[in-house]
């Protein structure tokens, strides 16, 4: 079971008018995995994530993801994944139990699965007492945090997590991390990506560089570390680019 | 049904909150009243300063005892009568300006024997108009009154020199009519001209302007909505969720259209508010009964045909909004559009408010047929004399096809692949003419 294959991307292309933004990705992550996409600001995360999340279509190549096409089979995808885009907002005049409420019905038929459901997100959030209060009051760290609470109070089993924890100071990061290690340790799985590569390595158990539209690298964190020498994942993604472009730093 | 309920409870409760959207709401609700208020005030205000004191200087050129018996009647029907001697033309109404009368008046020489000889005698009048407000209209149309009076006054007393035995009223108007109209073969007790201000006021012009407001509310609520979604970035969580691109857009146009349609009752309710106080304090009936209740009732299809077409042209314009809002990356831009877009649009539909459509020239007639908006304030002009006009159940299939249309084209803006590519193409274009004007 731990092997099954959650996502399969093969050979993925995206080109916006003459921009090519993905240039044959190819990727798999596995059951109760967190899978990390790490690359510099435009190499290509967003893209592909908003391809797994079916918001985008692809221009060549095929993405599975727990077996459907996200072309062809984009609703019953929806059914399986939640996601949690990068500068996601809020509805300004819900309050943040309100919106959690409406994505429960939305997700859950029975009324108790509903009442579970946000009842685990309300905790999930800690948000305590300001639940109840409208989200425009809410800090940037509180909506990330009802934000993760609603894309994991569905119980997907694959969350699409773009930089969660982007902006966030390191106690309510490390709040998030726990969290999708929570969401992990019951059976879901996770793609993310992010700039921190300190979070990638202690979070993920396996993961790709993506550098102008191409995974330039992909294993375990300790794997690629040792195949480059490196003490840390930082260094470890310098010198795989230095590699790549052929620089002599 | 399931997932569209909590989509719509969204929608509602995210608009009725967001002070852009209710505070246009309540704003006519108390804006109009006060209006009104502030007009009746005004109005009646100044009309009672002009009548409360009418003072008016003469000059008697005639200076017979006929003129001067003219005088006294012109005193004892309500006017303070100044006697201006024997000032020229230029120096009374100098004379006038300074002591604050309200008017002139010059008896020409002839007056006496002119009456005498049963002819019309002439009086001239020159109002001293000292501001533009109401007052000024007050004060011609008092002065007039009391003339009308005291030419009554003259005739009854020269038609009883002749004929001693005849009632003069009678002489003066010997026909006495009474006006009926006949509405569908029901003969109502009012003339026509009564029956058609109240018929026009009511279907033509309240309903129609009614309907005009609540279309552009319900666009500019949907595109509101939607561009929020682009503003605050909700709109890409939203679209991953696990429901239909329909019930996303069903949601958009249902909560747009309740927010709207409640936005439409508190329109309609201070606008009446407005008119009850306003035109209440001129001392005009706005009884919605008396001979108006006599008319016969539009059929109940009537009624259908209007809530068809009203349907269809809400449906109608709220996709449009939603489109607007879509391709707005945030509400400024949408209000923008909508300017652009929406009003000129909705321009023509007005014109039903002013003229039969096929009154109008044949290019007006098509951009008003052209629109969905155009049958609901069509169906409500009709109503009382054709039940079924034809031009609308032709008008309800056309709106039919087109509202699917757009709403089908709606469904397919609204995707991440296309809003993208397209808000991405509308920023390009405005960066293009920005940087244009700026090397001009």
């Amino acid at each position: 079971m731990a092997d099954e294959r959650i996502v399969e991307v093969e050979g993925l292309v995206k080109q916006f008018g003459g921009l090519t933004a993905l240039n044959g990705v190819s990727f798999s992550v596995n059951q109760s995995e967190i899978f990390g996409l790490i690359g510099p600001n435009g190499a290509g995360k967003t893209t592909t994530l908003r391809i797994l999340a079916t918001l985008l279509l692809p221009t060549s190549g095929y993405v599975r993801i727990l077996g459907y096409d996200v072309v062809k089979e984009a609703s019953k995808i929806r059914e399986l994944i939640s996601y949690l885009a990068e500068d996601a907002g809020t509805y300004r005049n819900l309050t943040g139990y309100e919106y959690l409420s409406i994505v429960a019905r939305i997700y859950f038929k029975s009324k108790r699965d509903v009442e579970e459901a946000v009842e685990e997100a309300v905790k999930v959030s800690g948000l305590g007492d300001r639940i109840m209060d409208k989200m425009k009051t809410y800090s940037k760290g509180m909506k990330r945090r009802i934000q993760i609470a609603r894309a994991l109070m569905t119980r997907p089993k694959l969350a699409i997590l773009d930089e969660p924890t982007a902006g966030l100071d390191v106690f309510h990061a490390q709040h998030i991390r726990d969290i999708i290690k929570s969401h992990v340790s019951n059976g879901g799985s996770v793609i993310l990506s992010s700039h921190n590569m300190l979070e990638v390595e202690n979070l993920c158990t396996r993961l790709a560089f993506i550098h102008r539209g191409r995974i330039i690298m992909e294993g375990e964190p300790q794997e690629i570390k040792n195949l480059y020498g490196a003490s840390n994942l930082e260094e470890a993604f310098l010198e795989v680019l230095k590699k790549w472009e052929g620089l002599g730093l | 049904m399931g997932r569209l309920r909590p989509l719509v409870e969204k929608e509602v409760k995210d608009l009725l909150r967001d002070p852009r959207i209710y505070i246009g709401l309540i704003v006519p609700v108390i804006m109009f009243p006060i209006i009104g208020f502030a007009i009746s005030m005004a109005t009646s205000q100044a009309t009672e300063a002009a009548t409360r004191e009418l003072t008016v200087i003469v000059i008697d050129e005639d200076g017979t005892e006929s003129s001067g018996k003219f005088i006294s009647l012109l005193s004892n029907v309500g006017l303070k009568v100044i006697d201006a001697g024997s000032k020229s033309l230029d120096e009374a109404v100098k004379s006038a300006e300074k002591s604050g009368s309200k008017a002139l008046l010059v008896i020409r020489r002839g007056f006496e024997e002119s009456l005498m000889r049963f002819g019309r005698v002439n009086i001239e009048v020159y109002s001293i108009m000292r501001s533009m407000g109401f007052e000024s209209i007050g004060v011609q149309a008092a002065v007039g009154n009391v003339l009308g009076r005291a030419s009554d006054v003259l005739s009854s007393t020269l038609i009883s020199k002749i004929a001693p035995d005849v009632d003069p009223e009678v002489l003066r108007n010997p026909i006495n009519v009474t006006e009926y109209t006949v509405v569908k073969g029901r003969i109502i007790h009012a003339p026509p001209g009564l029956i058609f201000g109240q018929i026009v006021m009511g279907y033509g012009v309240m309903i129609p302007v009614f309907l005009f407001v609540l279309a552009m509310s319900v666009a500019q609520i949907a595109a509101t909505a939607t561009a929020v979604e682009n503003e605050e970035k909700t709109l890409e969580t939203l679209l991953t969720f696990p429901v239909s691109r329909y019930d996303i857009l069903l949601a958009k146009l249902l909560g747009s259209s309740v927010v709207a349609v409640i936005g439409g009752i508190i329109f309609a309710v201070g606008f009446m508010l407005y008119f009850q106080i306003s035109l209440g304090g001129l001392g005009l009936n706005l009884e919605i009964g008396g001979p108006l209740a006599e008319l016969p009732p539009p059929p109940p299809q009537s009624y259908v045909l209007l809530v068809a077409s009203l349907i269809l042209a809400i449906l109608f314009m709220t996709s449009l909004g939603v489109v607007l809002g879509a391709l707005s990356s945030d509400v400024r831009i949408a209000g923008s559009l909508q300017g652009v877009i929406v009003i000129p649009m909705m321009l023509p539909s007005l014109l039903i408010i002013y003229a039969s459509v096929n009154s109008l020239p044949l290019p007006l007639q098509i951009v008003v047929y052209a629109m969905p908006t155009s049958y609901p304030m069509i169906m409500a002009r009709e109503m009382i004399f054709t039940p079924m006009p034809m031009q609308v159940l032709y008008g309800i299939l056309y709106s039919a096809a087109l509202t699917l249309m757009v709403l089908y084209a709606t469904s397919k803006i609204l995707t991440p692949e296309k809003l993208l590519t397209l808000q991405h193409r509308i920023k390009l274009r405005r960066m293009k003419r920005r940087a244009g004007r700026d090397l001009e």
